[in-house]
C-alpha cells in the first residue's frame, strides 16, 4: 500500500510536466452571491487572477459543498481547481502545479528575485487571510450579521446552525495557531497596515510599472489583489480593514488596475 | 398452537397412571412475588389465561405460558412457578394457588461480546439500565466497533406495551440517539451519520403473522473521502446533508430455522420515504424472499432472491450515493468481489440505483453426519447457483457464479460460509473472485 502510494506520486508528477494545461481546466468555489466568506472570496480572486495573468482559459463552478469537496488546504481550503485528473486547493499548491506546465507567468524572473517575491506572497497570505478571518469570526457583529447567515444559507435548520459552530470553531482553532487569537482589533489593524506599507514600498520601487515586478505580472501581483480587491469591496458592518487598506492610494489604484486588465475586459 | 399441544399431550401418555385432563382444576390465586420497583398493573395479564384453566394439564400449561410471559416483560432475570393447593375459608374443592416467583433483574446490565453483522465481526458493550419506571421502560448504551472499521453508538430508551390488551401485537415503542460511522471502502468514501430515530413496533395476526415496524429518523449525514483520487462523482456528494425520512418494514417469517432452515418461507420487505424537510429526497424499497423445501435425507433446496430501487422524489436534486446498491460479494453475488458487480466509474464501483439478485442452493447435511452427532449439526454443506444484475431489469447482461461450500451456523443468528466460486457471466467492468470465498453474515441471498 505504502509503496504503491509512493509510486503514484512519482506517477503523477511525471504525468504532471508531460500533460498539457487540460481545456476543461475547473476552478470550483462557493456561490459568490450568497455564501462565500471574505477570507474564501479572497482566496479565490487571487487564484482566478493568476490564470488570468498566464492566460489559461478555466471554467468557474459554484457549488454548496465546495468547502467540502476539496482535498484540504492549510487555510481556507478554497478554491480547489481540477485539471484533468488532478486536484489542487489554495493558491500555492495550484500556483507550483501551474509552474510545471511551463505555461507560468514570472519563468523571466531570477532565482534572487523569485525567492524574494516568494517571501512577500506568503506574507501577504498569512496577513491577509488572518486578518480577514479575525474580522469575520472574531468580531461579534461581522460573525452575526454577515459571517453566520452567508456560511448556513446552503444548510437547512438545523444542520446550519452546527455547520456555522463547527465553521467558527475550526476557523478561531486556526487563529489560535498563528497567535492571531488573543490580538485586539486595533492590533490585526496595525499589522495590517504595515503588511500594506511594506507593499506600497515594493510597488514604488519600480514607478514606471504597473506591477510589483518590473513591467510583467508575477504571483505577488495576483494574490496581493485577491486579498486588497477582496478587502476594498466587501461591505461588512466592520469597515475597518477597508479603510486601512484605503489610506494607500498606491494600492487602490494598483487594484483598480489589475481589475480593468484581467477581468472588466474579458466580461 | 397450544390447542394442538395439548391434544398431543393428552394422546401421548395412553399408558401412564393419571391422565390428568381428567383431574378437575380450578386456580382461586395467582401471586406474582419479587416485585420491587415493577408496578403491579404491569404483570396482571400473566393471571389472566390461569384462572380459565379447568383441569390440571391446562393448569400446568397456563402456568408455563405465564412463566414465559413474564420473562418477555423484560423485568426478571428469572421466574419460578410454585403451585399448592389453596387454603384458608375462601378455598374452593379443587382449588390451586399460583405464585411466580421473580428475581427482577439488577438495576444496572453490562454486557460485552462480539456480533455478527453483514459481511463483518463486530465488538460491542452495552449498558443497559432496565425498568425504569416500573413499566418495563429501559434505557440502553451501546457501542461497537467492526471488523470493517464502522463504528456506532447508540442511546436507546424503549417502552414495551405488552401488558396493555394489545399483548398480543407485542407493541413497542423506542426512541433512540444514534451516530454511527459507515465506510464504503470500494467507493473510497465514508459517512458519519447522527441522529434521532423514533421506531414503533407491532406483531399483526390477521390470517398470517406479521412483524411490522414504523421508523421515523432525523439524522445528519455528513459524507467524507478516504483516499485523494477520488471520482468528481462520488467528490460531488460530500458535505453533510440533513435526512427526515419514514421507513416501513414488515417481515413475515414461518421458517422452522432461521440459520439451516429446511422448510418455509421468509418475506421481508423495507421501504422508505425520505424528503420530510431537509435536504436529501429520494425513495427507497428492498425486499427479500426465502423459500425452503425440504427433499430427502436432509437435503433441502432454497431459493432466495433480493430486489432493491432507489427512486428520485420531485424534490430529489441528486440521489444521496450512501443509499445506492451494492450488488456482489459472499452476501449476494458469491463469486464477485463486494460491489463487484455493478457500474463503475473511473475505475471506482460506485452503487447502483435497482438491483436484482437471486440464488438456488442445495443444501445437505456433511457426509458421516451420524458419525460427529450434535457437531454436524452445526454445518451443511451447499452447492450454489447465483444471477443477479445492477441497474437493469434483463436478463442479458446479467451476472451469475455458481459453485459449492461449507457453511458454520453461529448462535442461531449468523451463518460462516466458505465457498468455492466460479464466475460463470461477468462484465468487463466487474470484479470477480474465482476461487474460495470467505463470508459472514445473517441474510444470504
Amino acid at each position: 500500500m505504502q509503496t504503491s502510494q509512493y509510486l503514484n506520486q512519482l506517477h503523477t508528477a511525471d504525468k504532471l510536466a508531460e500533460e498539457p494545461w487540460p481545456e476543461d481546466a475547473t476552478l470550483y468555489q462557493p456561490y459568490e452571491a450568497e455564501q462565500i466568506l471574505l477570507p474564501e472570496n479572497a482566496s479565490c480572486l487571487a487564484v482566478k487572477a493568476y490564470l488570468k495573468m498566464c492566460n489559461l482559459p478555466f471554467s468557474v463552478r459554484s457549488c454548496a459543498n465546495a468547502e467540502h469537496m476539496s482535498p484540504g488546504g492549510r487555510m481556507t481550503k478554497l478554491p480547489f481547481i481540477r485539471a484533468g485528473a488532478f486536484i489542487f486547493a489554495e493558491f500555492e499548491p495550484i500556483v507550483n502545479f501551474v509552474e510545471q506546465k511551463d505555461m507560468a507567468i514570472g519563468s523571466w524572473q531570477d532565482e534572487d528575485e523569485k525567492a524574494d517575491m516568494r517571501t512577500y506572497v506568503s506574507l501577504v497570505e498569512n496577513i491577509f487571510t488572518m486578518a480577514e478571518m479575525y474580522v469575520s469570526f472574531k468580531n461579534e457583529r461581522v460573525y452575526k450579521e454577515v459571517t453566520a447567515p452567508r456560511n448556513g444559507v446552503v444548510f437547512p435548520w438545523p444542520l446550519n446552525l452546527m455547520q456555522n459552530y463547527s465553521k467558527r470553531r475550526n476557523a478561531l482553532r486556526l487563529l489560535k495557531v498563528y497567535q492571531w487569537h488573543d490580538l485586539e482589533i486595533d492590533d490585526v489593524i496595525e499589522k495590517v497596515a504595515k503588511c500594506c506599507e511594506t507593499l506600497e514600498y515594493k510597488l514604488k520601487e519600480s514607478p514606471e510599472t504597473p506591477f510589483f515586478y518590473g513591467d510583467q505580472p508575477c504571483e505577488l501581483d495576483a494574490i496581493a489583489f485577491g486579498h486588497l480587491f477582496s478587502i476594498l469591496t466587501t461591505n461588512l458592518p466592520n469597515m475597518a480593514l477597508a479603510q486601512t487598506v484605503q489610506q494607500f492610494k498606491h494600492l487602490v489604484e494598483f487594484c483598480r488596475f489589475i481589475d480593468e486588465k484581467y477581468f472588466q475586459r474579458s466580461n | 398452537m397450544s390447542q394442538q399441544t395439548r391434544g398431543g399431550a393428552a394422546g401421548k401418555e395412553p399408558g401412564s397412571k393419571y391422565d390428568l385432563t381428567k383431574i378437575g382444576a380450578r386456580v382461586d390465586r395467582v401471586n406474582v412475588s419479587g416485585l420491587l420497583r415493577t408496578h403491579n398493573d404491569y404483570v396482571m395479564r400473566a393471571a389472566e389465561g390461569l384462572f380459565k384453566a379447568n383441569n390440571f394439564q391446562q393448569l400446568m400449561l397456563e402456568a408455563m405460558s405465564a412463566k414465559s410471559y413474564l420473562h418477555e416483560l423484560g423485568i426478571f432475570k428469572d421466574v419460578s412457578v410454585h403451585i399448592d393447593i389453596s387454603r384458608g375459608p375462601d378455598a374452593s374443592p379443587q382449588g390451586y394457588e399460583v405464585t411466580l416467583k421473580g428475581k427482577e433483574l439488577s438495576r444496572v446490565i453490562g454486557s460485552a461480546g462480539t456480533e455478527v453483522g453483514q459481511n463483518e465481526g463486530s465488538l460491542r458493550t452495552e449498558l443497559t439500565i432496565p425498568n425504569i419506571l416500573g413499566r418495563g421502560e429501559s434505557i440502553s448504551l451501546q457501542g461497537s466497533y467492526s471488523s470493517t472499521r464502522a463504528n456506532d453508538l447508540q442511546l436507546k430508551f424503549w417502552k414495551p406495551f405488552f401488558h396493555t390488551r394489545f399483548r398480543e401485537n407485542r407493541p413497542e415503542l423506542s426512541f433512540s440517539i444514534f451516530r454511527n460511522t459507515d465506510r464504503f471502502d470500494i467507493s473510497s468514501f465514508q459517512t458519519i451519520n447522527m441522529g434521532y430515530l423514533i421506531d414503533f413496533s407491532a406483531h399483526t395476526q390477521l390470517g398470517v403473522d406479521l412483524t411490522h415496524s414504523l421508523q421515523y429518523e432525523n439524522s445528519i449525514r455528513d459524507l467524507g473521502l478516504l483516499n485523494k483520487s477520488v471520482p468528481f462523482a462520488i467528490r460531488d456528494h460530500c458535505g453533510p446533508k440533513l435526512a427526515s425520512l419514514v421507513r416501513y418494514s414488515v417481515v413475515y417469517d414461518n421458517r422452522d430455522g432461521t440459520v439451516f432452515p429446511t422448510r418455509g418461507l421468509l418475506l421481508k420487505s423495507i421501504n422508505e420515504y425520505c424528503g420530510l424537510g431537509g435536504n436529501v429526497a429520494y425513495t427507497s424499497s428492498t425486499a427479500h424472499a426465502e423459500v425452503n423445501v425440504p427433499l430427502f435425507a436432509g437435503f433441502v433446496a432454497q431459493f432466495c432472491g433480493r430486489v432493491g430501487v432507489v427512486r428520485e422524489t420531485k424534490q430529489t436534486t441528486t440521489l444521496p450515493i450512501n443509499n445506492l446498491f451494492y450488488c456482489g460479494g459472499p452476501l449476494t453475488l458469491r463469486g464477485f468481489k463486494y460491489g463487484g458487480a455493478g457500474p463503475v466509474i473511473d475505475g471506482t464501483a460506485i452503487g447502483a440505483q435497482t438491483f436484482w439478485c437471486t440464488g438456488a442452493h442445495l443444501w445437505a447435511p456433511l457426509p458421516f453426519a451420524g458419525v460427529f452427532k450434535g457437531l454436524a449439526n452445526n454445518f451443511r454443506m451447499h452447492f450454489f447457483y447465483n444471477v443477479g444484475n445492477s441497474n437493469s431489469w434483463t436478463t442479458d447482461n446479467m451476472r451469475s457464479a455458481f459453485g459449492m461450500g461449507l457453511a458454520l451456523k453461529l448462535a442461531e443468528r449468523a451463518r460462516i460460509e466458505l465457498n468455492y466460486c466460479v464466475p460463470v457471466r461477468r462484465q468487463l467492468t466487474d470484479k470477480v473472485l474465482n476461487g474460495f470465498q470467505f463470508g459472514i453474515g445473517y441474510e444470504f441471498v
